[in-house]
């Protein structure tokens, strides 16, 4: 909505006691060079308006008596520090069934396929004003900062978010016999140790990217308050009952570190969401199955669902990027090699990893139960293994690619 | 430092002031002309510096620029001057609970001004209502001397001004047009207390001066590089904008025979 010209009375409102607070925003409502007709009965705020217009770079035309002791002034506005922008107006957001979700915003207010730095944490859709510094954000352009789907994903994290504190029935925990407690310590733990990368990862990202796209970094906040939560209750399940957390690894600390490093946002999507939270789906579903107890089930497939959520949005960002830009199938795949690479040498599973998940299947010390819970444990490998290869095609990779990522992929599973 | 350089003295009221010079050197580098500028805390400083030919040109207040024309009986040479500092004025302001309908009503009241080297506060004011028939010697004068040697231009004075009317220290005060206007925009003005009584006639403001004797190529280097700036040039702009002004104009002298009137009268040369 643009206008040419706009008339407003301002009674008898001193200049400094209100007349600019009708005279700036009908101001606000012009294009440059557009007309404001000013109605006012105080005297002295005519020459007042007169000496703010000439600070201001407008431009006073004319000054006449009107009927009844008014005077009638027209101004045209100038172009000095004139907001940049489409002025918003007569948006009406209707709630369906009572809501009104971020997909509905999003889809009011659409992404633009760039955006300037120089507009800083205005939100999409505002009015810029010149002059503003610009920001340090590197994540600027659609096909990398926001899939399709980010609103949608976002609306359902929100409505998904569960309390640690009450919805876990902690009371029914029962203490277990010491090899299997140690053991569900020691899988909290390793759980926790991915989890915090999971929670620092995105956070290096949120200030990258351009506010404009602010539904991403809204669905990562969510992510990360998912991550601290999964942290939170797993390191509880590990010391209720008499147990106690178990050990880290230094394979596990060097493959979360590579995570750490990432500069690009994209491939630590990849390498964060697609690869390694959708690895992450079958250990869950595992310790699920092989559960103690029903709370501690509960716990994981909690969890779960949340993580779910991650692989599906690491998924959408990594395809929709994908198809907008061609060489990212060559980097994607040259970030694996070079993780792995940096790996070389560290190992197959943890094994204070591999042991607790094998007695964990087991439900205990016993020899008979124990080589149940090996092969459990060497199923849940290959599992991984072919559910990486359908998410890697799915993305779009070659099913020779998909295999040789997937074998690449880190023997710490996140 | 090679003899065509400019020497452009400027003082230094505001932190502003360092990227507009530098900023302005930096146009007049791109024009061929060498130009370098130097800071004073004082304007008293840089006059004295000028008519020694310490420096080529000097950016001076009202202040400065008519005493420099005194110094130099009157040959100084003036070089050009902002669109905004063309027909300045000062209000009186008033306490509305203060009973002042007119000029006469002062009498007998207390008057706020500003710095005694402040042209807009203090010395323009004075002379302006001494010449409406207001008896200066039955006024009882509020002054706030602070900033001097800066002659106004940090407007420190005159917003002093303005708390002691707020306060009902005094019950009239002298402001120029521009603290007035821009308080009131920024809302620090209590319009349910304050109001205009009068409003002075117009005077200007600040001047590029130069010595009558001053290298001739020099002056028109200068001029060439100033005028060449245009509002439609978005680097220029950045520096006109920090400056306050939209358009370099040439000088006039008739928008300072008040104040060379006013300091006869007041002796304040």
């Amino acid at each position: 909505m643009t206008n040419a010209a706009i008339a407003i009375d301002t009674g008898d409102l001193p200049f400094g006691g209100g007349m600019l607070a009708l005279v700036r925003p009908a101001l606000d409502l012009l294009e440059p060079g557009g007309v404001l007709a000013v109605l006012t009965r105080q005297s002295h705020a005519i020459d007042e308006l007169g000496t703010w217009c000439k600070v201001e770079r407008h431009e006073l035309l004319e000054a006449t008596a009107d009927q009844g002791g008014a005077t009638r002034i027209l101004l045209r506005k100038g172009s000095f520090g004139a907001p940049r922008g489409a002025i918003e107006d007569n948006l009406d957001l209707k709630p369906h069934g009572g809501r009104i979700e971020a997909a509905d915003m999003l889809a009011a207010v659409p992404f633009a396929p760039s955006a300037d730095p120089g507009t800083g944490f205005a939100p999409r859709g505002a009015r810029v004003e010149p002059g503003g510094p610009v920001y340090p954000c590197t994540i600027n352009d659609l096909a990398h900062a926001a899939p399709p789907d980010v609103a949608q994903l976002y609306d359902q994290a929100v409505s998904a978010q569960w309390n640690a504190d009450t919805d876990i029935e902690w009371a029914r925990i029962k203490p277990l016999p010491r090899p299997l407690q140690r053991a569900l310590g020691q899988v909290f733990t390793f759980l926790a140790e991915n989890e915090l990368s999971a929670l620092y990862v995105p956070s290096r990202f949120i200030a990258r990217l351009h506010p404009h796209y602010v539904e991403t970094a809204q669905f990562l906040a969510t992510q990360m308050a998912d991550e601290a939560r999964h942290i939170d209750v797993f390191l509880k399940r590990a010391r209720v009952g008499g147990g106690g957390v178990g050990i880290s690894h230094a394979t596990t600390s060097a493959s979360l570190h590579s995570l750490l490093t990432l500069e690009d946002f994209t491939e630590a999507a990849f390498l964060l969401s697609v690869l390694g939270e959708g690895t992450f789906l079958d250990l869950l579903r595992y310790i699920e199955m092989h559960a103690p107890d029903e709370v501690t089930a509960d716990i994981v497939r909690r969890a779960r669902a949340d993580e779910t959520r991650h692989v599906h949005f690491g998924m959408s960002h990594v395809k929709h990027a994908l198809s907008h830009d061609h060489t990212m199938y060559a980097r994607l795949e040259a970030a694996v090699r070079k993780r792995s690479a940096t790996l070389a040498g560290a190992g197959g599973v943890p094994y204070a990893v591999q042991d607790s998940l094998t007695i964990l299947a087991a439900g205990g010390t016993d020899p008979a139960a124990v080589a149940k819970g090996h092969s459990a444990f060497r199923e849940l490998m290959e599992v991984m293994h072919e559910n990486r290869v359908k998410r890697l095609l799915n993305a779009g990779f070659s099913p020779a690619q998909a295999q040789t990522l997937s074998d690449l992929h880190t023997p710490n599973f996140m | 430092m090679a003899d065509e350089t400019i020497l452009l003295g400027a003082v230094a009221y505001d932190a502003k002031v360092v990227p507009i010079w530098e900023g302005i050197r930096e146009h007049f580098r791109g024009q061929h002309v060498p130009m370098d500028f130097c800071l004073f805390s004082n304007y008293e400083r840089q006059v004295e510096s000028l008519l020694a030919g310490h420096i080529d040109i000097a950016w001076n207040t009202p202040l400065a620029h008519v005493r420099v024309k005194r110094r130099t009986q009157g040959k100084s040479l003036s070089l050009g001057m902002r669109d905004s500092d063309r027909d300045f004025k000062a209000r009186i302001v008033v306490r509305k609970d203060a009973g002042i309908k007119s000029l006469p009503d002062l009498h007998g009241k207390t008057l706020a001004v500003g710095s005694r080297d402040s042209t807009q506060a203090r010395i323009l004011p004075l002379h302006f209502l001494r010449a409406q028939g207001v008896d200066l010697s039955s006024v009882k004068l509020l002054p706030f001397d602070t900033d001097v040697g800066k002659h106004g231009d940090t407007g420190t004075s005159e917003l002093d001004v303005l708390k002691a009317l707020h306060e009902g220290r005094a019950q009239a005060g002298a402001v120029g047009d521009l603290i007035w206007v821009l308080e009131q925009a920024a809302g620090r003005v209590d319009t349910g207390k304050l109001q205009v009584l009068w409003t002075t006639p117009g005077f200007d403001h600040c001047m590029f001066d130069a010595l009558p004797g001053a290298n001739a190529a020099k002056l028109e280097a200068f001029k060439r590089g100033l005028f060449a700036m245009k509002w439609e040039n978005p680097a220029h702009r950045r520096i006109l904008e920090l400056e306050g002004l939209k358009e370099w104009l040439p000088p006039r002298e008739e928008g300072y025979a008040s104040l060379t009137a006013a300091l006869d009268e007041q002796g304040g040369w």
